[in-house]
């Protein structure tokens, strides 16, 4: 059992780190996405007599951190906080930079269909056809999803600089 | 590939190394700085949310509540196979991404800073002095100093360099404007030539990254790197100050956030 548990350790020091980035790009609430972090590791060690492709680790907890938050959101809305929020003292785990604020700032207001596949490609770096089968899409709905969150995006950072520019 | 082709698919995955897209973009003067747009972009998106670490401890809560958590298990080697499979997985990622990097990372520097003064080449024109005052702004904003004269600037501003901030001059030369880049982070082993039809010069090392002079063909730009690089004093720790992603609109957008922070 010892060497099962240090396995898992390892396991959860590789890849917490872009899971909680991930789960901060879908709930923006550090305590929140650290909730949705720990769920998804210890339904991962729950569950692990049923997986079968030991490869698929990563996508898999990636889906099961989804399908968490997105039953987060059935049972409660939780209190999102604005992702250009910044705390008063700057504080590990979040970067204050304002280039950071600005474009977490247009992530969070972009439509979540859009976004949920851009976070698994730029956090997660899974191929469109990974992405694909773990929203249960095909590849070309998640080209036109990733398409248009990156064009929500430019017009957003647009919009931004505009307004910074006549102010 | 015709432009919308290209766009579509550039917006959908900045970083494709599709053939075809590449052959577009090569071929194209409108759709190369567009994609050169968009690829700086997707390094300031990237770059923040890279900038979000786990909260300290949370990586030991977790491993807690599964010693409290009781799983069964009858394969005990489930977690070693897995464990072992992201650790490769994440090697070989790794292994490819520096490999990538270095064979590429010279020639996209040279490249970037061509592609940068035609981009803006507008800045070539400017004809007025840039006051003292603003020329020890600009500098200052990296934490450095300029302690030597440098001599007429007409044009000088933060600017964005790949994916890093640095000091953009432009001076007048003998053939024509000479531009400067002060690129903290941006580190070279040995000074690198910069070519293209129209303009020539170098990239010159320094201890806190390079500095590129690059003037039209037929300028004498001997030393002339090595004279800038002694004439402004710029500290170690401004590299880590120096690896934000907003280019000109830093500041505006430090503005905007003291105004949501207050």
């Amino acid at each position: 059992m010892a060497s099962i548990r240090t396995d898992f350790d390892t396991l959860v020091n590789a890849l917490s780190p872009e899971l909680y980035r991930y789960a901060m790009g879908l709930c923006h609430n550090p305590a929140t996405a650290e909730d949705l972090v720990q769920e998804t590791f210890l339904r991962g060690w729950r569950s692990r007599d049923d997986l079968r492709d030991i490869k698929a680790t990563r996508a898999w907890l990636y889906t099961i951190l989804r399908n968490e938050h997105a039953r987060l959101y059935e049972r409660q809305r939780p209190e999102a906080r604005d992702p250009a929020e910044l705390p008063d003292v700057p504080v590990r785990g979040y970067d204050t930079s304002a280039e950071a604020f600005v474009v977490r700032r247009a992530l969070g207001r972009i439509d979540a269909d859009y976004r949920d596949p851009l976070l698994l490609q730029v956090v997660g770096g899974f191929s469109c056809k990974e992405i694909g089968e773990m929203l249960d899409m095909n590849t070309n709905t998640v080209l036109t999803r990733l398409f248009r969150a990156r064009k929500a995006l430019r017009e957003l950072l647009a919009d931004q600089s505009l307004l910074e520019a006549t102010q | 590939m015709n432009c919308l082709d290209f766009r579509r698919q550039l917006l959908a995955d900045p970083f494709s190394k599709d053939p075809e897209m590449l052959e577009h973009e090569a071929e194209c003067d409108s759709c190369a700085p567009f994609a050169r747009d968009v690829r700086a972009q997707e390094v300031r998106l990237r770059s923040a949310l890279r900038a979000i670490s786990p909260p300290e401890g949370m990586v030991e809560r977790i491993q807690l509540a599964a010693r409290f958590d009781q799983g069964s298990s009858s394969r005990r080697r489930w977690w070693y196979g897995a464990a072992a499979s992201v650790l490769m997985a994440i090697a070989v990622s790794m292994v490819s991404l520096f490999s990538t990097s270095i064979d590429r990372g010279n020639v996209a520097l040279a490249q970037s800073v061509i592609n940068h003064i035609e981009d803006e080449a507008h800045h070539l024109r400017e004809a007025r002095p840039v006051s003292d005052a603003r020329l020890h702004r600009v500098f200052e904003r990296f934490g450095a100093a300029l302690t030597g004269d440098i001599g007429q600037v007409t044009f000088a501003a933060e600017c964005l360099m790949r994916d890093r901030t640095g000091v953009h001059l432009v001076l007048p030369g003998a053939m024509g404007p000479i531009t400067v880049f002060f690129m903290p982070g941006e580190a070279t082993e040995s000074s690198l030539p910069v070519r293209s039809a129209r303009f020539q010069g170098s990239i010159v090392p320094t201890s806190w990254g390079s500095i590129a002079v690059v003037g039209e063909a037929g300028e004498s730009l001997e030393g002339f790197g090595e004279r800038l690089a002694a004439a402004v004093a710029w500290p170690q720790h401004g590299l880590a100050d120096s690896s934000g992603f907003f280019g000109g609109s830093l500041l505006l957008a430090r503005r905007l956030a003291q105004k949501q922070d207050s």
